[in-house]
């Protein structure tokens, strides 16, 4: 069965060949069967594979299926590597996207662009599949870049406003500023290393660099830069909040499900090296506990549904940064594997609100959906418990032992987290006590079918008990299994488990019960600035703005008639005179034409005798 | 003569054989379908006399005439040529009215005069054959005498052509004073014995250097070749601008490696006056140019300089690599000309000569496979990768860089730097819309045998481009034999 394992990114992109070259002349029928089918089979495959993997020892598995590149002593093959890592990814790719697909049959049914939208869903996996997959850094990086391009087209896949191609330029532009970043590492590796095999490099780098100099350092900090971009966090997160505007399927796959967490997966798979570079590893668990109170914050003060959610990724992402800094690497994965499922669950139970509620994104013009969408309701109290970490879901399993992992390291890393998990439990169930309680603002439009149904339920499923779906890491992560022991029951722990209990409560007091008024809250000048300082997203967008955008429009500007043409409109210029200089000589005239020829001889006699 | 000598001249003999043959049917009866399909014949015959002696060991035929791998390779090249230009002549003159015979019977003398050329290792052989090329190409360049330019293309050529051939007497005559010899080889035995360059053997050099020159269009004796193009019947412009070129310059090669010219700074520092100023001259002069065959003129003033700077860098690299470069450069030259000129030649009618520029506006709606092959041609001739131009350019600067003509290559980019925009502005003429179109074309008539003739030179042109090792493989077996 695992020799199958190469028609698992082919199928997608079979998927995506058959629906970009027949597009919409296909019947609106067949096209979610094979948009969707092609990723179902994909799913089936990596069950059977994952059925097979998972029996035995798990010694990795290496597939060849041919070389891309080979000039002098670079060889880059197209090359497959399974182990539970990749094994993991897979299971998350194949099956939510699998659910997501199908969900999106029916989301997307009356759209025009049908076929369009399954051919960029199915690219998009394909690529997901290949980053996941590949044995060497360079189809990582195809991979890496393939995810990017299907994020660019699926966040403007409605073209005709402009603003979503802004928002999907805006995200394309900004995480290839770490894409770059990344390209600089992998040439580093490259040069220093002499290979682009991830394993060797990682085996080579261990045997050849000494812990914290600086050649491990740079190599780290630069693919951090690449995961930072990718994976929305500091400095590169303000993309992620905008990139809503692509359809609500794509939020769920892409920008909470899969490719945000790429960069989790890339410091995960390239973890020997960030062990190398303890700085650096610091610098992840930082950027992970700044990024989730950051982001915390700012979702606390949004009212669109899914600007929510997006910096609800944001901060649980950087949960996994967290975790992988403070080198709880299979956490941080567990952590991955889980929040994909609730955070799938929660984009596509606010399509569904969306869909059913006169395509409203504003929560405050929600209210009491409990009794009109019992299922998106039944989500949500789901997605949210998960996503805050209530006890009994998977979420509290994987975000506990995030905690406890954090606080071995650095009690400071710890409080971090364990704020962002209050204010995790406030702004999940503002969310959910604004849009679900309450008075009902107007009426729901239809109810989803069971198209859109059944994955929600599955995910429902998923999201309680799909901590039980954890694989055994330790294979990959063996330097550090050791410290990841679960701890006795105590203070910390109890703290821990109690914070988003407090969240909750607190969201309920202001929104449920009404025993706090946001009013009096508002009236307040210095809280209404904070609240808008959270809401613009810590000004994040300004400060870019100032930094670069200005500055390189000034430039702009200065440069109106552009220096640098002048060198070429002086080289037509010259070529031009040199033109009709020449041309005059061609006279037709025989007689010019003989003596030309004369005089010509003459000068190069001469020229010969005098060289 | 023994009969080896008499096999390795077959091919030159069924050359000279095929056009008595023809000329004498010609005066039995005229028809033109069968003299075309007689000097065909008489074509693909030498040609397979080519293939059985490919093998055999280089053979010296008199003192004139040396048939080796080198030789053969280019004669096989030339009598291609022919074979496709015999094909284009017959579209193009089958409805034209007049006597229109004896044009294979002149193209044959001319192919026989270049195959003689490539073969010659006497500075008698070089003369006569030379002489048969050019007097056949007076008689073809007037032959649609009710043109306008043809007679006046033709008298241009007569005169300077005249002019060239004194210098070029006059130099051997000189190198003949001093050394006694007319021989390649001899001359290079004396000058290997000789100490310092004697100004009468050097004068004789550039000389010659200056009538071949002429005949290979480069700079300062290039004025010529736009008229001569322009009047000339463009399948015969293509021959020219193909065969007679070519057998030139693969005869100016071997008698600067067999007369050991190359060890005299002197003749390189005059080649490469000469590379830059074609270079330069050529590529200004096609900028704003208006009419196709004209500006095609000018590329290929360029183009001899190029192929120059792979000759010029034999003065400090192996002649084997010399060899492999011009010669990989030259059937690249070669197919992207005849497809260039067959394009023209198939577009034009009794009436009109397709070569003004406003002709070719919106081609690719009227003709989309013919303006396809057009721009296949154009982005070789520029030299754009996965057509055969740019491992032909690819080797230029190979053979220059490995013998450090930095002034020269630069000379080269700026080149061709030049000829993208001239050979775009085609393609870009091509592409524009057709209401805007002056002209009312003429829908050509069904041209089968040149149509396929292109197809071929298409598929060529691309296959050298993305598996040139076929090719090399062939050329590396000759590139040994000149010594």
């Amino acid at each position: 069965m695992i020799e199958l394992l190469g028609w698992v990114p082919f199928l997608p992109f079979l998927g995506f060949l058959i629906l970009a070259i027949a597009g919409e002349r296909l019947s609106r029928r067949l096209i979610p069967w094979i948009g969707a089918g092609s990723v179902g089979i994909s799913a089936l495959l990596t069950a059977l594979i994952g059925a097979q993997f998972l029996k035995g020892a798990m010694p990795p598995y290496r597939l060849a299926l041919g070389s891309w590149m080979a000039v002098d002593n670079l060889s880059v093959p197209f090359g497959f590597y399974l182990d539970p890592l990749s094994m993991t990814m897979l299971f998350v790719v194949t099956g939510v996207g699998f659910l997501i697909h199908v969900y999106s049959a029916e989301f997307m049914e009356s759209d025009p662009g049908y076929a369009r939208f399954f051919a960029y869903m199915n690219l998009f996996v394909s690529a997901m599949l290949v980053l996941v997959l590949a044995d060497n850094l360079v189809l990582l990086y195809l991979g890496w870049e393939g995810v990017g391009l299907g994020s660019y087209l699926l966040i403007g896949f409605w073209y005709e406003d402009p603003n979503n191609g802004y928002a999907a330029r805006k995200a394309f532009v900004m995480t290839r500023a770490g894409d770059t970043s990344m390209a600089i590492g992998l040439f580093l590796l490259f040069t220093q290393l002499h290979t682009f095999d991830i394993q060797s490099v990682m085996t080579q780098a261990t045997n050849l660099w000494t812990p914290g100099t600086v050649l491990p350092v740079a190599a780290a900090a630069l693919l951090l830069g690449g995961a930072v971009g990718k994976s929305a966090q500091l400095p590169l997160q303000s993309w992620l909040p905008d990139a809503m505007a692509g359809p609500t399927p794509v939020s769920a796959l892409i920008h909470a499900a899969t490719m945000v967490t790429a960069g989790v997966y890339l410091i995960a798979r390239t973890h020997a090296l960030f062990m190398l570079a303890p700085s650096v590893q610091f610098a992840v668990a930082v950027i992970g506990a700044v990024t989730l109170l950051m982001a915390g914050c700012s979702a606390l003060a949004q009212t669109d549904i899914k600007r929510i959610l997006a910096y609800s990724t944001i901060s649980q992402i950087g949960y996994m940064f967290l975790a992988l800094g403070v080198g709880a690497w299979s956490a941080a994965i567990f952590h991955l594997l889980t929040h994909a499922f609730f955070k799938a669950l929660l984009f596509l139970a606010a399509g569904a609100v969306i869909l059913c509620f006169h395509h409203e994104h504003n929560i405050f013009r929600m209210g009491g959906l409990r009794k009109s969408m019992p299922l998106a309701f039944l989500s949500f109290m789901i997605g949210s418990a998960a996503l805050s970490g209530l006890p009994f879901t998977s979420g509290y399993y994987s975000k506990h032992e995030i905690l406890l992992a954090a606080f071995e390291v650095s009690p400071v890393l710890w409080t971090a987290g364990c704020l962002g998990a209050l204010i995790t439990g406030i702004y999940s169930f503002r969310l959910v006590f604004v849009a679900f309680f309450g008075p009902q603002h107007a009426q729901v439009e239809k109810s989803p079918g069971w198209r859109m149904s059944a994955p929600l339920l599955l995910l429902c499923i998923l999201a309680l008990a799909g901590a039980m779906l954890e694989i055994p890491l330790a294979s990959v992560f063996s330097a550090l299994a050791a410290d990841e022991n679960l701890h006795e029951l105590n203070t910390v722990s109890a703290i821990t488990v109690a914070a988003p209990f407090i969240g909750v409560l607190i969201a309920g007091l202001f929104y449920l019960t009404g025993a706090f008024s946001t009013q009096r809250l508002e009236s307040l000048v210095w809280i209404r600035q904070i609240q808008r300082f959270f809401f613009s997203g810590w000004g994040m967008d300004a400060f870019y703005n100032i930094l670069l955008v200005r500055p390189f429009k000034t430039i702009a500007r200065l440069n109106k008639n552009d220096a640098v043409d002048s060198i070429y409109s002086a080289t037509a210029f010259l070529s031009l005179m040199f033109h009709r200089l020449f041309s005059s000589l061609q006279t037709g005239q025989v007689r010019w034409y003989a003596s030309s020829m004369v005089l010509g001889t003459i000068v190069i006699i001469a020229i010969g005798w005098l060289s | 003569m023994n009969s080896n000598q008499f096999i390795a001249l077959a091919p030159i003999l069924i050359i000279a054989g095929a056009a008595v043959v023809t000329m004498l049917i010609i005066a039995i009866r005229r028809n033109f379908v069968l003299i075309n399909c007689v000097s065909a014949c008489g074509i693909l015959l030498s040609l397979l006399a080519v293939g059985l002696i490919w093998q055999a060991n280089p053979v010296q035929a008199t003192s004139l005439i040396r048939v080796d791998g080198y030789a053969l390779f280019y004669t096989a090249l030339l009598l291609l040529t022919g074979l496709s230009v015999i094909g284009l002549c017959y579209d193009y003159f089958k409805a034209r009215t007049g006597e229109n015979e004896e044009l294979f019977v002149l193209l044959l003398t001319a192919l026989l005069g270049a195959v003689v050329l490539v073969s010659s290792s006497h500075f008698a052989s070089f003369f006569i054959g030379l002489e048969t090329l050019s007097i056949s190409l007076f008689v073809l360049i007037s032959y649609t005498i009710n043109r306008q330019n043809s007679l006046e293309a033709a008298i241009k050529y007569l005169i300077l052509s005249g002019v060239s051939s004194a210098f070029l007497l006059f130099g051997m005559a000189l190198i003949y004073a001093q050394s006694g010899v007319l021989d390649f080889n001899g001359i290079g035995r004396y000058l290997m014995n000789q100490k310092d360059m004697n100004a009468l053997v050097l004068s004789g050099v550039i000389l010659i250097i200056a009538g071949v020159g002429f005949k290979l269009s480069l700079a300062p004796f290039h004025l010529w070749t736009p008229d001569v193009y322009e009047g000339a019947p463009s399948p015969i412009t293509a021959f020219i601008a193909t065969a007679s070129k070519g057998a030139v310059f693969a005869l100016l090669l071997r008698y600067f490696i067999s007369a050991y010219n190359y060890s005299y700074l002197p003749f390189l520092t005059v080649l490469s006056v000469i590379a830059v100023l074609s270079i330069l001259i050529g590529n200004l002069l096609a900028l704003l140019q208006n009419n196709v065959k004209r500006l095609l003129a000018y590329s290929s003033i360029g183009h001899m300089g190029y192929v120059l700077v792979a000759f010029i860098a034999g003065g400090r690299i192996a002649p084997a690599l010399v060899v492999e470069s011009v010669t990989f450069y030259l059937v690249t030259y070669f197919i992207t000309t005849i497809g260039a000129f067959g394009i023209i030649s198939v577009l034009s009618t009794p009436q009109i000569e397709a070569d003004d520029l406003s002709f070719y506006r919106g081609l690719f709606w009227r003709q989309p496979w013919l303006a396809t092959i057009f721009t296949l041609m154009l982005i070789s001739l520029a030299g754009i990768p996965l057509t055969a131009g740019f491992i032909g350019k690819f080797y230029i600067f190979a053979s220059g860089a490995d013998a450090r003509l930095w002034g020269l290559l630069l000379t080269v980019i700026v080149g061709s730097g030049l000829g993208l925009y001239y050979y775009l502005r085609v393609v870009v003429v091509m592409s524009m819309n057709v209401e805007a179109t002056a002209i009312e074309p003429v829908e050509p008539v069904q041209k089968r045998m040149s149509t396929t003739i292109l197809a071929v030179l298409t598929l060529l042109l691309l296959w050298f481009g993305l598996y040139p090792g076929h090719l090399i493989e062939s050329i590396l077996l000759i590139s040994n034999s000149l010594k």
